[in-house]
């Protein structure tokens, strides 16, 4: 039993260091455009990230009992075999998140984590612990569609944004108020964070309790403490990361205006939001990529760079997979040596730990190791300075000519 | 084993997100059209320039000031039109608000 304990906390320890790195990559996700544009200011945008997490956190437990509940079929399971292997996942998803980071390979710590755990589990137990069902409908399904839907919504609502505030007199169009309007998008985004990202960590927790027996299966929600512990974890990893993106944002984000930011923001906003609702567990990086992508291409004359997108794309359908290997390599240990197996997983994630932390210590900081993969993906549209014309635009000139020509004859 | 997709969940979250991201920027995108038919040009200088983003710099967003103030100078509404206006660009201001909040309201009352 003692061992149970131990392998308990260390799961919750790593769970909550990986809550912290999840907030701490992902700030740039819902504060890099509204800095870029300079609707606020990178202090007050940080600490306003960091509180809407925190809120963001408690306003929906949907996605939590996604994870603990729907993905392992944990009352078929003995405790003392799921605890480690839960450990092994997480071990997955850390190195995953680790060497993406190190590589600058962009990647979505959500579905490292659901990759590590899925992979440790098929490896320990077998195929029959999973519930594709919901790992299908839930996870991998709303992964492709996610980042897609975003991308058309933020494409209508900045057609839309441009389209009601366009002017044909060429007086000042009234757009720098979307500058003001992106606080509130933004503020809306970091929430959004709160209620998708906090909950996978929560449902791990959950988890890994529920197989310890310390929490009845029937009740997956997970409990007070847990919600207040992952909460507080994403906001202060939401805050330290903070400081690192502003040094770097300089080079990242080139050419967003404020009515485009405003759209993608809002797009990025109402589809994590809705997902939340629902229970779907989706990668907050993907859809805001989404989002700045599209709202690129809701601009007119803007054309995508495929080869970026690639880049982008293959990265993500990499990141499942991949953890997944690490994962079951993790698990592989526990199940072929038994304890000694998760003795070495623990050196390992100690290792790890240490390596994530040094390595945030170098000041070196440059494009590949910092820069906010949501600005990267605003390179994968090229947006004209000289738009060409609109049809009203077109017709007016092409009128302009003909009364020209009638003046002289 | 049977695996059962529910598609119409999908389906409802597009449409939902859809709806509410149409809601928000339309009627913010309103709200500022009215503003700027009421005489009242926002010009929003960035609350701070970071390095090698060239965002607006001051001397455009004086430029920006001085076209505002122009273009209000020559609006050719009359007073009462243009209170109308604003009164109009505030309605869309708090429709985009509640818009919002009653999203939030939804979620939370959902669980």
């Amino acid at each position: 039993m003692e061992t149970a304990v131990l392998i308990l906390l260390l799961v919750i320890a790593l769970a909550l260091f990986f809550d912290f790195t999840n907030g701490f990559h992902d700030t740039a996700n819902a504060m890099a455009t509204p800095i870029a544009t300079g609707a606020l200011k990178p202090k007050v945008a940080v600490l306003l990230a960091a509180g809407l997490n925190l809120v963001g956190a408690f306003l929906s437990t949907e996605v939590a009992k996604t994870v603990s509940h729907g993905i392992i079929h944990e009352d078929q399971l003995e405790a003392t075999a799921l605890l480690p292997l839960i450990f092994a996942g997480l071990i997955g998803a850390i190195t995953w998140n680790m060497l993406t980071w190190l590589l600058g390979l962009p990647s979505s710590s959500s579905h490292a984590l659901f990759g590590g755990l899925i992979g440790a589990t098929l490896v320990g137990v077998g195929a029959m612990a999973i519930d594709f069902g919901v790992v299908l409908s839930k996870i991998i399904l709303p992964a492709l569609i996610a980042p897609v839907t975003a991308g058309i919504i933020a494409f209508t609502v900045t057609k839309v944004a441009y389209a009601i505030t366009r002017r044909h007199d060429g007086k000042p169009d009234g757009r720098d108020g979307f500058r003001w309007g992106q606080i509130f998008t933004s503020s809306l985004v970091a929430l959004a964070h709160g209620t998708n990202d906090a909950q996978k960590t929560m449902g791990v927790i959950t988890l890994a309790l529920i197989a310890a027996g310390w929490q009845s299966a029937e009740h997956a929600e997970p409990q007070l403490w847990v919600i207040v512990a992952c909460a507080v974890t994403i906001a202060l990893g939401t805050y330290m990361g903070g400081w690192r993106i502003i040094r770097t944002l300089g080079k990242g984000l080139t050419d967003v205006k404020p009515a485009q930011g405003f759209s993608a923001e809002a797009s990025t906003a109402s589809t994590i939001l809705a997902s939340s609702a629902l229970g779907f567990a989706l990668s907050t990086t993907q859809v805001a990529s989404g989002s700045v992508i599209g709202s690129g291409l809701g601009r007119r004359g803007s054309t995508v760079r495929w080869r970026t997108v690639g880049r982008i794309a293959i990265g993500w359908l990499l990141t499942l997979p991949a953890s997944g290997a690490v994962g079951a390599l993790a698990a592989l240990l526990v199940v072929w040596l038994g304890p000694v197996g998760i003795v070495i997983d623990a050196v390992l994630a100690v290792v790890i730990v240490l390596a994530l932390f040094l390595r945030s210590r170098r000041d070196e900081v440059h494009a590949g190791n910092a820069m906010s993969e949501v600005a990267d993906s605003g390179h994968a549209v090229d947006v004209p300075a000289d738009p060409p014309p609109t049809r009203r635009q077109r017709r007016a000139t092409a009128a302009a000519k003909a009364s020209d020509a009638e003046g002289e004859r | 084993m049977s695996v059962s997709i529910d598609w119409f969940a999908f389906v409802q979250v597009f449409a939902a997100a859809i709806a509410a991201a149409v809601l928000v920027v339309g009627f913010y995108a309103l709200g500022l059209r009215m503003l700027v038919r009421a005489g009242r040009v926002p010009v929003v200088t960035p609350a701070e320039f970071t390095d090698a983003i060239a965002v607006i710099s001051e001397k455009q967003a004086r430029r920006h000031a001085k076209a505002a103030a122009k273009a209000a100078k020559k609006n050719p509404l009359t007073p009462a039109q243009k209170s109308v206006a604003l009164v109009g660009a505030y309605a869309a201001f708090a429709l985009c608000a509640v818009a919002v909040l009653g999203g939030i309201v939804l979620i939370v009352a959902g669980r």
